[in-house]
């Protein structure tokens, strides 16, 4: 009986096959990262059109004798890829470098197609001496800050920012002055003018209290103006206080507090000469 | 080979095969050219050319760009010509690990840190992981190069009826 030939193919040797193999991971490989690389590229580019928003900026007088600025800002990610651990970080030092205060902001992911929303509040210690300027002095602040990021899992971003903002003064150019009493007998009427400028984005709305010290520490009279002063507004307001013939002003101090909202913060201080 | 009542199964090819001429090989390497350029020269360039206009430093230079992707399209363009004779595996290997060198130095340069113009602040941004998965394409290059090359060496011309079919 004749043999029956089949003709087959042959199999191609072992290492062409893993030769061939590994090829074609290659080339996925190459054409997933070309993929990737494009969608990121886009992506970047749209989140680099939305920038960052900050909105509601206040300024207030918090209880614990600081100035607080509260905000938020926003950070739309229109991309195909999460932003990841978006981190920020500021310190804020007044005209003379003096440290104030410090913000801290995340971490937080914005996932793909939203926007991430960041609120902040910065407490300064109007109360030290060293921030005390702050309520009566228009200044410089230097800002430094830095920012962390991972967009689209493999990339890694860092921002540092050095940048010098204006403050405008609550009460700029604060005076409280005793003017030359009036009257006689037993009690004097002492003239006490108040002038300032709010240089603040806020009004100044509460109670300015005040009280006379003798050179010896003793209080000689007090009294109080209500306030509400206007963003950008003069302030010039004179009152009349009753103080005893037997209190020697000369050499003694004008203590002025600003009360607002249920805190209370201590304005400088004003020789009586 | 054969036997009464018994079905022979030979071994042998399929057909043969038929080497594509070198003018047509160099046509289709030519070919192969276009989206290779784009990817290695053209779209670096320009995405260079467009930050350099905006005043920000460059990560890398133009020129560095240009010299390692022509010199990658030029031995990418030899090693396709090449791929009949015993040249293909070692230009394979050649080609890869110039490229993986490529992304080395590449990867040298991150994180790419620039200042904003005008302003004060400064970015950086890293890419060194997108780097190191790029790398795996130029690193089973070499492999299959090698594979490629002793294949080669202990049977020549054995790949050929399944490179070019005929």
């Amino acid at each position: 009986m004749a043999a029956l030939t089949v003709p087959t193919h042959r199999r191609p040797p072992a290492i062409y096959r893993a030769a061939r193999a590994l090829r074609v991971v290659s080339a996925i490989v190459l054409v997933l990262l070309i993929l990737y690389a494009g969608t990121v590229a886009y992506s970047a580019i749209e989140v680099a059109r939305s920038s960052v928003q900050s909105h509601s900026l206040s300024a207030s007088f918090a209880s614990n004798g600081t100035v607080e600025i509260a905000g938020s800002f926003t950070l739309s990610n229109p991309g195909l890829y999460p932003i990841d651990k978006v981190a920020l970080t500021a310190l804020i030092a007044n005209g003379e470098g003096v440290f104030l205060g410090r913000l801290a902001v995340g971490p937080n992911d914005i996932a793909p197609s939203s926007t991430g929303v960041f609120p902040f509040a910065i407490y300064l210690p109007v109360s030290v001496s060293a921030a005390e300027s702050l309520l009566t002095v228009d200044q410089t602040l230097g800002v430094n800050a830095w920012g962390n990021a991972t967009y689209a899992y493999l990339f890694p971003l860092s921002i540092s920012l050095v940048e010098n903002r204006s403050w405008g003064a609550p009460f700029e150019g604060f005076r409280a002055t005793v003017r030359t009493p009036t009257g006689g007998g037993g009690t004097l009427l002492v003239p006490v003018l108040v002038t300032f400028s709010n240089h603040a984005n806020s009004p100044d709305q509460g109670t300015l209290a005040f009280v006379i010290e003798s050179s010896g520490g003793i209080v000689c009279g007090s009294g109080s103006f209500p306030i509400n002063d206007a963003a950008g507004a003069l302030y010039d307001q004179t009152e009349n206080v009753a103080v005893s013939a037997g209190c020697s002003l000369t050499g003694g101090h004008l203590l002025t507090t600003y009360s607002s909202g249920g805190s209370t913060v201590p304005l400088p201080p004003e020789a009586i000469p | 080979m054969s036997g009464s009542g018994k079905v022979v199964v030979p071994r042998q090819e399929t057909g043969g095969y038929q080497i594509p001429s070198l003018g047509y090989r160099i046509l289709v390497a030519a070919l192969r050219l276009i989206p290779a350029f784009f990817l290695l020269v053209a779209l670096p360039v320009a995405a260079l050319t467009f930050v350099d206009s905006r005043g920000i430093a460059l990560p890398i230079s133009v020129f560095a760009v240009e010299g390692w992707g022509f010199l990658l399209l030029g031995l990418g363009t030899a090693q396709y010509i090449s791929k009949p004779t015993r040249a293909y595996g070692p230009l394979m290997v050649v080609t890869s690990l110039l490229g993986l060198l490529y992304l080395f130095y590449a990867l040298t340069l991150s994180p790419y840190r620039f200042v904003i113009p005008g302003g004060s602040a400064s970015i950086s941004a890293g890419y060194s992981m997108f780097l190191e998965l790029v790398m795996i394409v130029p690193a089973i290059g070499i492999i299959v190069g090698l594979l490629i090359t002793a294949e080669d060496a202990r049977a020549p011309k054995e790949r050929l009826p399944f490179d070019f079919p005929a």
